[in-house]
C-alpha cells in the first residue's frame, strides 16, 4: 500500500532522535491515528510525541485513567477502523494482559509498546528485559503472540512499522519489547524515501468481493477479512468460543478447539516468515553468544574482542523477534558447539527456549544475568573468558 | 395459522449460518430484554424521524447478564467486551470515527464496581454516547452476589448475613462527574423509557440513563411482583417529600449543553493543520 501523502508525516532524511520519538514517527508513518496512553517512567516520552504530532496528521491523542482503559481504546478504535498504539511500562504492561487476551481471541490488530523497566514491584526505574516471558505467557488462556525486539533508534522506528504491518497482516495484537536503554537512547536515524516503506492495510471483506449477508467474522480461511463498524457489515466482536458466523451459543468442546486452535497456528504454522534472526561469525564457530534487545549492542563488543584479542571462534546471533521463537530458524543456523552463552537483563528468561530448542547442538547453555543496567562487553567477555580459558 | 411478529425483530439475527440465535439466553421474567426492546423502539424512531443511516449505530456492552444483550442477536455493528471496559472501548471507537452513534448497555456491577473509574471519567470526559445501565442490583449472572446498588441489609450468597454497606446512586454520580444529560425509569415505565433513550441517544455529549430492573430468578419472585415494588419505591423527581423519605427519585436528572471532547479536540487538529502552524 502506498502511504497516503501527508507534509505533516516525517520526511525521508538523516536525523538525530530518541528512541521514544522515532517510535512514535514509525507508528505514525505505518498508519497509526489513535494513540492512548497512561504516563509512567520510562515509556512516557512516546505518548508526550503523539500528543504533540497526531492532531497535525488529523489524529486523536488521550491520556486515559489508567493502562487497562488506555489498551481497551485500541479495540475500540481498531474496530472503527484506525490503526491504534499504546506505550507503557512493565508495571502497565501487567495491567493490560487482560486486552492482550481479548485482543487474541477477537483477532484485533493492535500495537502495544512495554518500554521495559525492571521488577518485580515497582522494581526501579532503570532498564530491563523481565517481561519477556510476560509478553508470550502472561495472558490467561491459548494464543500465540507476536513480540520484537528492538536494538537501536532505527529499530525503534522500523520495528513499530513492522509491527503495525504484522498486526494488520496476521489480525493479531503485536508486543514491542522496548527497553528503556532503547526507548531512551538519542542516536542517528535515517528515513527512507516513503515509497521504500512497506505498509500493510487489513483486508476488509470488501476487498475480497464478500457481501455482507455471506460475511462471517471468524471465517473465509487462517486469517479471517475484518469488517469495519459503520460499513453495514453488522460485525459483532466476541471473546466467547464462537462458530465462525460469531455464534456464541451452543458450545461445544469441537468448536472450541477449531476456534482457538486456528488463531493460535494463524501464528505458529507462519513463524519463518513473522521471525527475523540476526547471525554474524556462525560459519564453524565453536562457541556462540545469543542475545536480543540493547543486550546484542555490547555483546557483539564482547564477541568481536574475544575473537580479535583473544582468538575465540566464537558466533553471535541476535533475536529481531523473541515470540513465536524463531526455533526452526535457530536450529537452521546453529551447528553443533561447545558453549552458548546467553546475556540478558534478567536472571535468565529467553535462555529456556533456546535451550530447548538446541539441547541436542550444545550441552553447555550459560546465562550472563544483569538486572536494571545493561552489560558492559567487559563483564560480557570476563564471563566468556572465564569459561573458555 | 397467522403469527404476528414483534415489529423489533426486524432488527435482531434470528438466524445465522450455523443456526437460529434465538430465544435469547436471558431468563424468563428478565428485565433486560425490555430495555432491549424500549432501546430498539426509540432507534426505530431515530431511523425513521432523524435519517441518520443505520451502520452508523454501534452496540457496546461489557460482561453480565445486561451484556449479553449484543453476544450475538443484533443487526448492528457490536462488540461484546471486556467487565467494565465497555465505556473506554466506545472512547476509542469515537477517537476513530466521531461520526459514529454508540449506545452502551452495562449492568449495575459492570458499570459501578469494575468499571467504576472508567464510568467516572467517561462521564467526566464527555464524548458522544449513550450509556444505558440496567440495574438488577445484583450480579445475575454469577448467582445473585452483593453489588454496589444492593439494598443495606439484604442477604446474598456472598452477604450471608446481610449487606453491611450503602449502595451507590448511579444517577447522581454521573451528574456529579459531569455526564451532561442523566434521567432513571424503570422497566415497569416503558413509555417513559423509550422517551427518554431516544433523547439519550439524540443528545450531543455523554447520556447516562439507568434502568431500574428485576431479577426474578435471583429475587426468587414473580416478574409482576417485581414490577409492582419497582413502581412503588420510586416516585418523580418532582416528589420531594416521599424522595425525603427514601423513595428512589424518576426522571431527568440533567440536561445541559456542553461542547464534547470530540469538538474541542478538533480544534486543535484544525490550529496543528493551519497554514500558519507550519
Amino acid at each position: 500500500m502506498p502511504i497516503s501523502g501527508s507534509k505533516h508525516l516525517i520526511q525521508p532524511g538523516n536525523y538525530y532522535l530518541q528512541g521514544a520519538q522515532a517510535c512514535a514517527e514509525g507508528a505514525m508513518l505505518a498508519g497509526c491515528r489513535v494513540y492512548a496512553g497512561y504516563p509512567i517512567t520510562p515509556a512516557t516520552e512516546i505518548m508526550e510525541h503523539f500528543a504533540r504530532r497526531l492532531p497535525q496528521l488529523d489524529g486523536r491523542a488521550i491520556q486515559m485513567e489508567d493502562e487497562i482503559a488506555s489498551a481497551s481504546v485500541l479495540l475500540g478504535a481498531s474496530w472503527a477502523g484506525t490503526k491504534a498504539m499504546t506505550a507503557t511500562s512493565s508495571p502497565g504492561f501487567s495491567l493490560m494482559q487482560e486486552v492482550i487476551s481479548f485482543a487474541i481471541m477477537t483477532e484485533t490488530p493492535l500495537v502495544i509498546v512495554d518500554v521495559q523497566r525492571p521488577g518485580p514491584g515497582q522494581g526501579y526505574i532503570t532498564t530491563s528485559q523481565e517481561d519477556v516471558m510476560q509478553a508470550r505467557w502472561g495472558h490467561h488462556g491459548e494464543g500465540s503472540i507476536i513480540a520484537l525486539s528492538p536494538a537501536s533508534v532505527q529499530d525503534m522506528f522500523d520495528l513499530t512499522i513492522e509491527a503495525f504491518n504484522l498486526a494488520e497482516r496476521w489480525r493479531t495484537p503485536v508486543l514491542i519489547m522496548a527497553e528503556e536503554t532503547v526507548a531512551h537512547m538519542r542516536e542517528p536515524l535515517v528515513i527512507p524515501p516513503h515509497a521504500e516503506i512497506t505498509v500493510v492495510d487489513r483486508v476488509k471483506p470488501q476487498d475480497q468481493g464478500i457481501a455482507p449477508q455471506d460475511y462471517l467474522p471468524y471465517g473465509h480461511g487462517e486469517v479471517p477479512p475484518m469488517a469495519i463498524w459503520g460499513e453495514g457489515y453488522n460485525i459483532n466482536h466476541v471473546s466467547l468460543v464462537h462458530y465462525e458466523d460469531g455464534t456464541v451459543t451452543r458450545y461445544n468442546a469441537r468448536t472450541h478447539f477449531e476456534n482457538v486452535s486456528r488463531i493460535h497456528q494463524k501464528i505458529e504454522n507462519h513463524i519463518d516468515e513473522i521471525t527475523k534472526v540476526d547471525a554474524r561469525f556462525i560459519d564453524d564457530c565453536r562457541h556462540l553468544l545469543i542475545c536480543y534487545g540493547s543486550v546484542s549492542r555490547t555483546g557483539v563488543e564482547a564477541v568481536l574482542e574475544a575473537r580479535e584479542r583473544y582468538g575465540l571462534n566464537i558466533g553471535f546471533i541476535r533475536l529481531k523477534t523473541l515470540w513465536p521463537f524463531a526455533e526452526a530458524r535457530l536450529r537452521a543456523l546453529v551447528p553443533e558447539v561447545e558453549t552458548i552463552f546467553v546475556p540478558e537483563m534478567n536472571l535468565g528468561m529467553m535462555i529456556h527456549p533456546i535451550t530447548e530448542a538446541l539441547r541436542d547442538r550444545c550441552s553447555n547453555i550459560i546465562s550472563i544475568p544483569s538486572l536494571g543496567c545493561l552489560h558492559t562487553p567487559d563483564q560480557i567477555l570476563a564471563r566468556i573468558r572465564e569459561e573458555l580459558t | 395459522m397467522s403469527t404476528s411478529a414483534h415489529p423489533m425483530l426486524k432488527y435482531l439475527k434470528t438466524q445465522a449460518p450455523t443456526g437460529p440465535r434465538l430465544p435469547l439466553i436471558l431468563c424468563p421474567g428478565c428485565g433486560a430484554g425490555q430495555v432491549l426492546n424500549y432501546t430498539l423502539h426509540a432507534v426505530d424512531r431515530i431511523l425513521e424521524e432523524d435519517n441518520w443511516p443505520k451502520e452508523h449505530f454501534v452496540f457496546i456492552s461489557g460482561v453480565g447478564c445486561s451484556s449479553r444483550l449484543t453476544s450475538h442477536y443484533l443487526q448492528f455493528d457490536s462488540g461484546w467486551t471486556l467487565h467494565g471496559r465497555s465505556l473506554a472501548i466506545a472512547t476509542g471507537a469515537l477517537l476513530a470515527n466521531p461520526r459514529l452513534k454508540i449506545i452502551v448497555f452495562t449492568g449495575d456491577g459492570d458499570a459501578a464496581a469494575i468499571g467504576g473509574n472508567h464510568f467516572i471519567h467517561a462521564c467526566r470526559r464527555n464524548l458522544n454516547m449513550t450509556i444505558i445501565c440496567i440495574n438488577n442490583g445484583l450480579y445475575g449472572m454469577t448467582g445473585g452476589q452483593v453489588a454496589p446498588t444492593t439494598e443495606l441489609g439484604e442477604t446474598t450468597p456472598t452477604t450471608p448475613h446481610g449487606n453491611v454497606e450503602d449502595p451507590f446512586d448511579l444517577c447522581r454520580l454521573a451528574e456529579t462527574a459531569g455526564a451532561p444529560y442523566v434521567a432513571r425509569w424503570t422497566t415497569a415505565h416503558p413509555r417513559q423509557a423509550i422517551k427518554t433513550i431516544t433523547k439519550g441517544i439524540r443528545k450531543n455529549g455523554t447520556a447516562f440513563i439507568e434502568i431500574l430492573s428485576q431479577c426474578p430468578v435471583h429475587k426468587k419472585t414473580a416478574p409482576v411482583e417485581l414490577f409492582r415494588r419497582l413502581r412503588e419505591i420510586t416516585v418523580s423527581k418532582k416528589d420531594t417529600d416521599a424522595i425525603a423519605a427514601g423513595k428512589i427519585p424518576l426522571g431527568e436528572f440533567c440536561n445541559l449543553d456542553k461542547s464534547d471532547w470530540i469538538a474541542r479536540y478538533q480544534q486543535i487538529i484544525e490550529n496543528a493543520r493551519s497554514p500558519e502552524a507550519d
